[in-house]
């Protein structure tokens, strides 16, 4: 290292570069070594709407605009917006970007960008409300809307623009390269060119992926000094933690609950938490077990399970108790449902309906994507063991989880939401609404629960501008669902990252749980 | 029958070198005992834990990593603790302890029936079916053990599904390694055979016109049995071993009904974060069930090779 220094410093006198770059070159590069539990399933971003994929597209991608850590929109590659009309907004880009291709960044990228958001399965429905997007020229784009719409800078946070030439024409095999195949091998599953602040430059599914500085960031003003980052897939919790406390990585995510304290107790390392807003929660799929159709039968399966115990237990308290989708602070937060643990009212229900026998089914949950997600599937099928259900218990990594939940693979499959918008009618779009793959409506509907009431109820809301009242309406919708057991709901999982005490991950963090590496500092 | 020339069973086992020896090792007479403990402990298990581990209905959550007795915070009703669902420690090492010996002693029994009989054959018929038996031998030795077991473990729950697997668990073990593992017996069989075979009591019984079936099963295996026996007792602590090291990485029994090797696994990520129990006392047991086996059957070598009487 000393020598390579050296060599640079020499060079960089030789050639008689200016004194302004000397000492950036001369020190010596930062890597940071970091596990999640999981690596993303693919290089396109389009492919599937999880964390995962949004982390690494906050990592080799820039959006429109994202939130701050006070829940403002920073200007990212948009420099400013106005609203024309009510269902007009016209926003005006970056100038000076270039993509890791070394194509320049203009408008007509974001329109490629968008048009191919609304033809993904997983994003079409929150791009729904988007009519069309058109460039007036290089640096000015224009949305409009079907109708009034008050979320669209909380979607612009989900537009990473893509590189349109770099993503256009045919690859080898003849397929399109812009083509989205999910859990599918396609050219934008493999090859990525976006504007973020890092590249790509290995990448070996579940093993690791190297990333390494984009050179012509544009974002100068970034206090970023991160040259190169080493992603490791740790499945195993404790190891995980191991890594960390032994110096083999800087930073990881997420941290066990039942670690919590020794991480604090640490001197070397730094934990963060965040009270999250990510809701946990078992889907009961009715096209594939009868008696789920049954609206006593679902009642029962929520009577059944404790939540409290597990957010209390399993989770160590890191977790808050759920009854409904919004979390406390969301505008439809019911502040009337609570858990309902009862197991005798559970007995009562399954009798009454017919099944005091219970009956089989089958249950699937991922391994390494939601924190203790193994744990939490086991202690629910033990529970249900009370009202005489037997379930078969499939854990699985998410790489192949969210393939098996695409084809509905179990009668109870768990997943994890987190609002993309920020707001409650984003969760009855993908979790509880009417599933219809032409509009993406109830993608992740695992339940196939439909009632075209509730459905009725959110796009009311969805149109209504007087908030008081909009808040009725979405506090109704989750009276509803909490009054049908559309699903049953766990709890809302709070965050945890812990990193080397040199590494300065509070800055960068967030409850959305997109930690803008970009922005990272390592000290000296 | 009393003044008969010929001494009794028991009588004969009491004069017997075995039982001689056995007086004056305290180490095997430590390891029997405990041994005898531990066969007792999962043979009752039904009987002796306090609670059903298997049954999912009596687990509770809110009862979750309660610390074994000695230590503050412990419920007396979990005198071993509890694991992280709430599991009762003690319950689930009896059962658990149970379902690792009906694999140990069930793979064992599988391998040396295949073992025996194809070390026999190809010990005394030889020629090509010593070649093909012995080329198989080699073949099934060049996989390990963990290897096939995985591969067929996964295939089965594949093909059959999840739920077919867990209720097919221990009869699959025990066929995964019992398969795994013959060549084992095979060899050391055969060996004895070979040195057995030109034997002037062979070559009688040949004369008499005898079956080769008899001679292999009734004259020449009893002379091969004192091998047999101790390549048993390795074998059985081995299997052991296997079946947990398989329940450690998940294609052993489910978590569903924990046996040691699982317990071990599902208390791992708890092992630095406070609740060390639930992995410790389980492989605890694990280790001192298999070091009893391996001590026992070192006694049996010594006593059972004339090369090593001791002085």
């Amino acid at each position: 290292m000393i020598f390579r220094k050296t060599l640079l410093a020499t060079l960089v006198g030789a050639t008689a570069v200016g004194a302004a770059l000397l000492p950036a070159t001369a020190s010596a590069e930062n890597t940071l070594r970091m596990a999640y539990d999981a690596d993303p399933v693919s290089l396109d971003i389009h492919e599937q709407l999880s964390g995962g994929i949004l982390q690494l597209s906050h990592m080799t991608f820039d959006p429109l605009v994202r939130w701050n850590q006070d829940f403002e929109f920073e200007p990212r590659l948009a420099t400013s917006w106005e609203q024309v009309d009510d269902t007009t907004m016209r926003m005006t880009l970056r100038e000076g970007v270039t993509f890791h291709s070394g194509n320049k960044f203009t408008a007509e990228d974001v329109v490629f960008t968008v048009e191919r958001l609304k033809e993904s399965p997983d994003f079409k429905a929150i791009f729904a409300p988007v009519e069309s997007v058109t460039a007036i020229d290089d640096t000015t784009i224009e949305f409009t809307t079907t109708k009034p719409y008050p979320l669209l800078l909380n979607l612009a946070t989900y537009i990473f623009p893509l590189d349109s030439e770099f993503y256009s024409g045919t690859d080898e095999d003849g397929d399109p390269k812009d083509e989205i195949v999910k859990n599918g091998n396609s050219y934008a599953s493999r090859h990525l060119s976006g504007t973020g602040p890092f590249e790509v430059t290995n990448r070996q599914q579940g093993v690791r992926i190297d990333f390494e500085r984009n050179d012509d960031y544009w974002d100068e003003s970034s206090p970023g000094n991160v040259d190169n980052i080493v992603l490791t897939p740790i499945g195993e919790n404790a190891t995980r933690v191991a890594a960390l406390l032994s110096g083999d990585v800087d930073f990881i995510a997420p941290v066990p609950p039942n670690d919590l304290d020794r991480i604090r107790n640490d001197e070397d390392v730094q934990l963060v938490t965040m009270s999250g807003t990510r809701i946990i929660l078992f889907h009961m799929d009715q096209n594939r077990v009868e008696a789920f159709e049954d609206p006593r039968v679902r009642q029962a399966f929520a009577y059944a399970i404790n939540q409290e115990g597990i957010a209390d237990r399993l989770m160590k308290g890191f977790a808050t108790s759920a009854a409904q989708l919004s979390p406390a602070g969301y505008a439809g937060h019911n502040d009337e449902l609570s858990p309902r643990y009862d197991v005798e009212k559970a007995k009562e229900l399954m009798a009454e309906a017919g099944y005091e026998e219970g009956f089989s089914i089958t249950m699937m949950a991922p391994n390494n994507r939601y924190v203790n997600d193994a744990k939490i599937a086991q202690a629910v099928a033990a529970m249900l063991a009370r009202i005489n259900v037997t379930v078969d218990l499939k854990t699985l990594p998410k790489a192949q989880y969210w393939g098996e939940f695409d084809e509905r693979a179990a009668d109870m499959m768990m997943i994890g939401w987190h609002s993309d918008t920020e707001d409650s009618a984003n969760f009855y779009q993908y979790l509880t609404e009417c599933p219809d793959a032409e509009t993406g409506a109830g993608q992740y509907n695992a339940s196939n629960y439909c009632n075209p009431e509730i459905d009725a109820l959110v796009a009311e809301a969805n149109v209504e501008v007087d908030l008081e009242k909009r808040a009725e309406m979405l506090k109704a919708v989750e009276q509803a669902l909490y009054d049908d057991a559309a699903f049953v709901p766990l709890h809302w999982q709070d965050l945890a990252w812990a990193s080397a005490e040199n590494v300065n991950i509070e800055p960068i963090l967030n409850v959305m749980n997109f930690p803008y590496l970009g922005d990272l500092v390592i000290e000296e | 029958m009393s003044d008969t020339i010929v001494p009794g069973r028991w009588a004969r086992f009491r004069d017997s070198y075995l039982l001689y020896s056995f007086k004056r090792d305290l180490i095997a007479q430590v390891s029997l005992v405990i041994f005898a403990l531990l066969i007792f402990a999962a043979v009752f298990a039904p009987w002796l834990a306090p609670a059903n581990p298997y049954d999912l209905a009596q687990i509770d959550i809110l009862a979750s990593e309660l610390p074994p007795f000695w230590i503050d915070g412990a419920d007396p009703a979990y005198l071993m603790g509890t694991d992280a669902q709430g599991r009762d420690l003690l319950s689930t090492i009896l059962y658990g302890a149970r379902v690792s010996l009906i694999i140990g002693f069930g793979a064992v029994l599988m391998q040396a029936v295949i073992g025996v009989s194809f070390g026999l054959m190809a010990g005394y018929l030889g020629g090509r079916v010593d070649a093909f038996l012995m080329r198989l031998a080699d073949i099934q030795l060049s996989f390990s053990t963990l290897m096939v077991a995985i591969i067929v473990g996964a295939l089965v729950k594949a093909i059959f599904g999840g739920a077919t697997f867990s209720e097919y668990a221990v009869p699959l073990l025990v066929l995964i390694i019992g398969l795994a593992e013959w060549p084992q017996y095979a060899r050391t069989v055969r060996a004895s055979v070979l040195a057995e075979r030109s034997k002037e009591y062979v070559d009688a019984a040949r004369v008499m016109g005898l079956k080769s079936r008899r001679i292999m099963f009734r004259h020449i295996l009893p002379n091969t049995l004192s091998p047999i026996f101790v390549i048993s007792t390795v074998q059985v602590a081995n299997a052991i071993i296997s079946e947990a090291a398989l329940s450690f990485l998940g294609l052993g029994m489910p978590e569903t009904h924990p046996s040691l090797g699982s317990l071990i696994k599902s208390g791992f990520d708890y092992i630095q974060s406070g609740s060390w129990w639930i992995t410790l006392i389980p492989g605890a047991v694990l280790v001192i069930l298999v070091l009893v086996i391996n001590l026992l059957g070192d006694w049996l070598r010594d006593v059972l090779n004339p090369r090593l009487y001791k002085g």
